[in-house]
Parts: C-alpha cells; structure tokens; sequence
C-alpha cells in the first residue's frame, strides 16, 4: 500500500486545451477570476481538448493518479499563444507558455526538421546538422528555455517531487533544468537504431543523460537509447487509452454515419484513422486499394483525421495537413477511385466507435510511428488489424495470430492482406478477437501502472 | 559651530563621495570595454576589485576630510590583512590556483587527466583541491597549486576541441533571451565550429543577483581557438551591454507563477 503523494510537474508541448477565442470569450475570460476555473467554461463551445497523446494519455494518467491520492498540487506547463496563462481543471493546474509569432514560426519549423528527421523524411531537408546553425535553431531553444524558467520559477513555490518532460519537442527541457530533483523524460517518436542520424549522437547523447530516467514507448527502443550512450534509467511502458470511450454505437448513430458517408451495407469499408501527414502513410492504402477493389468492387475506404496541433491554425500554424489532403485527392482522382475514398477530415468520438463498429478491417500504414494506439481502438472493437511493421506497436502482434504486418513500402502486399482478411471473414474474426485480448496490454489501468510504479520508484 | 559652517564642511566630504561614484562608474565601463575580448569571468572580477578599490580609496579620503585619524586605522588594517595572508598562504594558493584553473587549465569536471603520476577521472574541483577517480575507484585530492606548477595531461578523447567559456550574467537578464542571441552570434562563425554540435549554454549557479553559465563550443581546428574564443566574449559582453539597455529603458514586468 502506497502512502505516498507526489508533487509533480509535467511538460509538453501540445496543450491540453484549445480554446476557440473570439471576442465573446475573451470578454468572458476577463470577467472571469484568475486562475481560470474551466468549469466555467463550455466545453465544444468555448474550448476543446487537444487530439493526440496529451488527452488520450497525460491527462487520463494524472487524473487517475490524482483520484487515487498518489499526486497533489500537479502543475502542467505546455504552449498555448492562444488561452489564458493559468487554467484549473480536475485539479490539475495547467500554465500556458505563449511565443511571439516571429519566434513561433521558428520553433516550429526546427521541431519539424527534427520531427522529419525521426521519421526518415529526410529527402527535402538537406544536410542534417545544418538545422543547428539557422537563426530558427535559437527559438527552439528559446522556447525550451521559456518551458524550464517556467518550471523553475514554479518549483520555488511549489517544491515538486519530480519532473515528467514529455516529448522530442522539449528535449533539452532535462538539460535546462538546473536542479537534482529527479527529471523523467518520455520519448514518444520513433527511436529506432536507423532513426538516429550518426551526426546528432553526441548532441542527443548530452540531453538524454541529463534525465535521470527516460521511458520509451516500446522495447526495442532501449536499445538504441544505449547505443547512444545514456546512462540512466531506462523502461519502456506502452502507450495507453481509456477504453470508456470506445462503446458500440446505436443503431441510430450507425445508420447516421453511414448515410451522411453514403457507405452502403454491402460495402466492405478499410478504415485508417490518423492525422493528415505525409508520414502517416496514407497514400500507401490508396494505391493498394486500386489492386483490392479488381476483386471487391464494392470496397470502401474511409480516411478519419485531420491536422495536428502543429498544424492547426491555433498551433504552430503550419500547413502541412492541408497539402497532404490536396496531395491525397488528387491521388484518388488519378488511380480514378475517387468515389470508393472518403474523407471525413476530424470526427466525433460517436462517429469514431460508428467508424470502427462497421469497418471490416483497420490499417495502420505509417512509414514510421512511435506506437500507434489506433490499432488498439480498432481491436476494442475486435477488428483486425493490417499493422505496418514500421510502427512501435508492431512488436505487439504476432504475424497471422493477433493482426497482420506489413512493409510500408510494398504496396502489393498490403493489397494481398486486405484481400486475404476480405476473402476470410473467418479468420479476420480470430485475428480482430486476439486482437482484443492484446489490446489489455495497452488500456489506461495497465499503463498507469506501470507508469506510476517508474514515478514512485524515484522516492 | 554655526548649521551654516558644518553645511559648509560637509562641502569636501559630499564632493568626495559624488567623485568617488563618478571614477568608479567610469572605470568600471572604461575595463569593461578595454577587457572586452577577455574570458567574461576574467573582466567581471577585474572591475570588481577596481570598483572596490576606488570606493576604499573614496571612503578613507572621506573619513579624512571629515577628521577622523585614519593612519591607525590604515597600520591596523594593513597588519590584519598580512597576518591573514601569511596565516592563510596555502589556501589562499590554492584559491587562487582554481580561480586561474577555472580559465585556463584545460579540463574540466568529466575529464580523464593526468598529473606526475597520478592518472583518473575529474570528479570534483573545489576551491581547495581537484579530486581524481581511478579505474580502482580510489579517490586522489591533488592541490590546486599543482595544476599552476605541474604538468597536467587531459587524455579525454578531443578534449582540445571543447572549448568552454564561464559566463557571470545579473540574474535580471532574460536568461532564453540571451541566450538565444549568444546562439545566433555563434552562428556568424559556424564554419570554424564542428557542425554536428550546436553552441549549448549551461548553468552553473543560480544566485539572487547572479547567474554562472558556460558556454560549449566544439571548434573544428586548434589553430583558430584563440580567434574564436576572443570573437565569443567579445559577442557575449555586448549582448550583455545590450540586453542591460534595454532592461533599464523598459517597465519590468511581473508575472506570478
């Protein structure tokens, strides 16, 4: 029995929220108390809560770990130019970092090369040290600079237990902080031995060692830490969800979904669920899909996602996901399959459940991902999965027993195993109820475990 | 004596004091600048000891004019300060020996060097003695005198081409501001830094009115260290000279954590 409650701080760059300012809200927020109490808000209306691993995971963990009694007083810094500087919710105190646009633009244009670069899109960026000697190069580290000055300033009146970075973006974050409380890093990218360019070892070798632990999302991805030299701590802990979410949609809401998508009840329908990027892989299935639909005329794609934080007009603001998007149609168009490809661009969590709920199969088709807990959604919903074997998650699926792997790059192959799950309803049965079993692995109560059991080993 | 004859009095001793603050203020910005293209810490403690020696120099003059016997005062104070020299001699040796070793023997804190006999990793420098950790993991205090006297191998691989520089900035200066334009000046000279490492800035110490970082730099050949290391202090003292500008023509503002 643990007795114990810890103080924490917690960094990200996403934030937890995006609030939808407009003139009525930024009088409402400064009639309103400070620090901002988000009850007081409306939630769709005024703000909502960032996609991706902050709201899927962070927050879940600290509720839990809150609601448990093992954490107190947690604060969270994250960038957010657009909300106000201090907002309370669930107890959870998040403190907002704003840049000026000049310096913003150059943060993210670094973090995007540094990004690419991890994901193996390194064709158009030229030599890969040159990203440390452009102007552009001192914003990142402004900004992380801005991020553990904040920290700092806020450990003086709150003496935190810990500190938990999360993330590529914050990376030097560790270094930054000059103090010898503990300071755990999550690393949630790929990090495979071939996404490490030789070049950046040494640099990246510096601020990992100055974590005391770092988690990782997958096994194999210790290794390379290693290989780099680090000297702390290492663990992996798999990605989680809360499942709660994820529940069979009525009848009602099924038939809603599939008729403003006009997918037909004898249309076998493919579902890929990720943000709009060029690293997603989405592509990959648009071309298989010209080879499956010989044999199934009646197939349907369904393409759910839109942009990330990064990309969204209240984030970094970078357009990528909207050429991605152009890049995409006309890809359809060309392959002349235009009408058998849906883009639904964001959904809500009833059409998402709708979505897997009548998918015959899921695909995570990523030229190179940290983890993919998509699958995992998939297989709560006991759909088979179609896993590229380029993803983190790949090391939880056991070639024909749980799921199917596949290269990105062979597009033949992947059209052989949409097929081959089409053709054998029998077996993509199997494959979708294993699935379901090893999705446990991967649900908020295993990952708070195991995460928590790494934060309370520091005291 | 009359209000109006101590006001007149008062006359030297005021004047006195306003110059003393004149000369010091001067010769403070006057080293600054002339000592511009030397390591930071080098130039901070320079004025320092200049600006309090002038202040001595007002305040005796002072006492003085406002007269006081102060040849007992000097006698005493000069037979307290040599006694405490010649009690002290060792440590003030060996303090002095680290303030030197702090910029200019080359190694630091992680090194593995090498010293007459003595063979291990730098795991500690304080003001006394440098510690070395050998492979038997036994602990070597070497006084820091040595370091002035003795030769001193770093057999750390490339260690020549790290080059470190001790940064002393007042804790009210942006620290992400500047050091995002010691990051950019860096910039100007890339082509003699090894690219694979960019410029990082460290603390050291965190003061209330002070904080200590260095600089890291990873040159790409010996031949150009002295150029570069000359053209970075040069850059950090103007950011710096800048930066304090801007701090006095602006408002502070306060945000609460």
């Amino acid at each position: 029995m643990i007795f114990i409650s810890l103080k924490i701080c917690v960094n990200t760059q996403t934030p937890l929220l995006k609030f939808n300012l407009n003139s009525n809200l930024e009088k409402t927020l400064k009639a309103l108390p400070k620090p901002l109490d988000l009850t007081l808000l409306k939630e769709n209306r005024d703000y909502n809560f960032s996609p991706g691993g902050v709201t899927r995971m962070v927050f879940p963990l600290l509720k839990e770990l809150t609601y448990k009694g093992l954490l107190k007083d947690t604060h969270w810094v994250s960038l957010n130019p657009f909300g106000p500087t201090k907002v309370i919710v669930d107890g959870i105190t998040l403190n907002h970092i704003s840049l000026p646009s000049e310096k913003l633009k150059g943060y993210g244009i670094t973090k995007e090369f540094i990004w690419k670069t991890f994901h193996g899109l390194t064709q158009d960026l030229g030599p890969i040290t040159q990203i440390f000697w452009q102007d552009e190069f001192s914003d990142f580290t402004f900004y992380n600079r801005l991020s553990a000055e904040r920290i700092l300033k806020l450990d003086r009146k709150h003496d935190f237990d810990l500190f938990y970075i999360h993330d590529f973006q914050q990376l030097a974050v560790g270094h930054m902080l000059h103090t010898l409380k503990p300071k755990i890093f999550r690393w949630h990218i790929p990090f495979d031995e071939s996404s490490v360019p030789e070049e950046w070892r040494d640099f990246l070798s510096l601020y990992f060692n100055s974590y005391d632990a770092i988690i990782v999302s997958c096994k194999k991805y210790i290794k390379t830490l290693h290989h780099l030299g680090y000297n702390g701590k290492a663990y992996y802990a798999y990605p989680y969800i809360d499942s709660s979410p994820y529940v069979k949609p009525t009848k009602q809401e099924l038939n809603n979904f599939c008729e403003k998508l006009k997918i037909d009840k004898e249309d076998k329908v493919i579902l890929v669920v990720a943000r709009l990027d060029p690293m997603k892989g989405q592509d990959r299935v648009i071309r298989a899909l010209r080879e499956v639909i010989k044999d199934f005329p009646e197939v349907k794609l369904l393409l759910i996602g839109n942009g990330s934080f990064s990309s969204s007009k209240q984030g970094i603001g970078l357009s990528k996901a909207e050429r991605w998007l152009n890049h995409l149609k006309n890809l359809a168009k060309e392959l002349e399959i235009e009408d058998k490809v849906i883009f639904t661009g964001y959904v809500s969590q009833r059409e998402l459940n709708a979505a897997y709920y009548r998918c015959d199969l899921t695909i995570l088709p990523s030229i190179k991902e940290g983890f993919g807990l998509v699958v995992i959604e998939g297989w709560l919903f006991k759909k088979p999965a179609i896993v590229s074997v380029k993803a983190g998650i790949a090391e939880l699926i056991n070639e024909g027993e749980n799921g199917l792997l596949f290269n990105p790059e062979d597009e033949e192959a992947l059209a052989y195993k949409i097929s081959y799950l089409l053709n054998n309803p029998k077996k993509a049965r199997i494959l979708g109820n294993k699935g379901y079993d090893t999705s446990k692995k991967c649900l908020i109560d295993e990952g708070v475990k195991v995460e928590s059991d790494i934060l309370l080993g520091f005291l | 004596m009359s209000f109006q004859d101590f006001l007149l009095s008062l006359i030297p001793p005021v004047t006195i004091l306003i110059l003393t603050w004149i000369v010091a203020y001067s010769l403070r910005t006057f080293l600054r600048r002339l000592l511009k293209r030397t390591v930071p810490l080098v130039a901070t403690h320079v004025s320092r000891i200049v600006w309090m020696f002038v202040w001595l120099t007002g305040i005796i003059l002072i006492l003085q004019q406002l007269g006081l016997r102060i040849d007992l005062l000097l006698l005493l104070v000069a037979l307290f300060g040599g006694a405490l020299v010649l009690a002290n001699k060792d440590i003030l040796q060996n303090l002095a020996s680290k303030y030197f070793s702090d910029v200019y023997v080359p190694f630091k804190i992680g090194d593995t060097i090498k010293v007459r006999e003595y063979t291990g990793k730098v795991i500690e420098i304080n003001p006394m003695s440098t510690i070395l950790l050998t492979e038997k993991e036994e602990l070597i205090s070497i006084p820091n005198t040595n370091f002035l006297r003795e030769i001193v191998v770093n057999t750390t691989p490339k260690a020549w081409k790290e080059v470190i520089v001790p940064i002393i900035i007042d804790s009210e200066i942006d620290l992400a501001e500047f050091e995002r334009e010691v990051i950019k000046s860096c910039n100007k000279f890339k082509l003699h830094l090894d690219e694979r490492f960019p410029p990082i800035l460290t603390v050291k110490s965190r003061g209330e009115r002070s904080i200590e970082l260095t600089l890291t730099l990873i040159i790409k050949e010996y031949g150009k260290k002295d150029m570069i290391i000359s053209e970075v202090n040069s850059n950090i003292v103007e950011i710096i000279e800048k930066m304090k500008k801007k701090k006095k023509s602006r408002p502070r503002i306060h945000f609460k954590a």
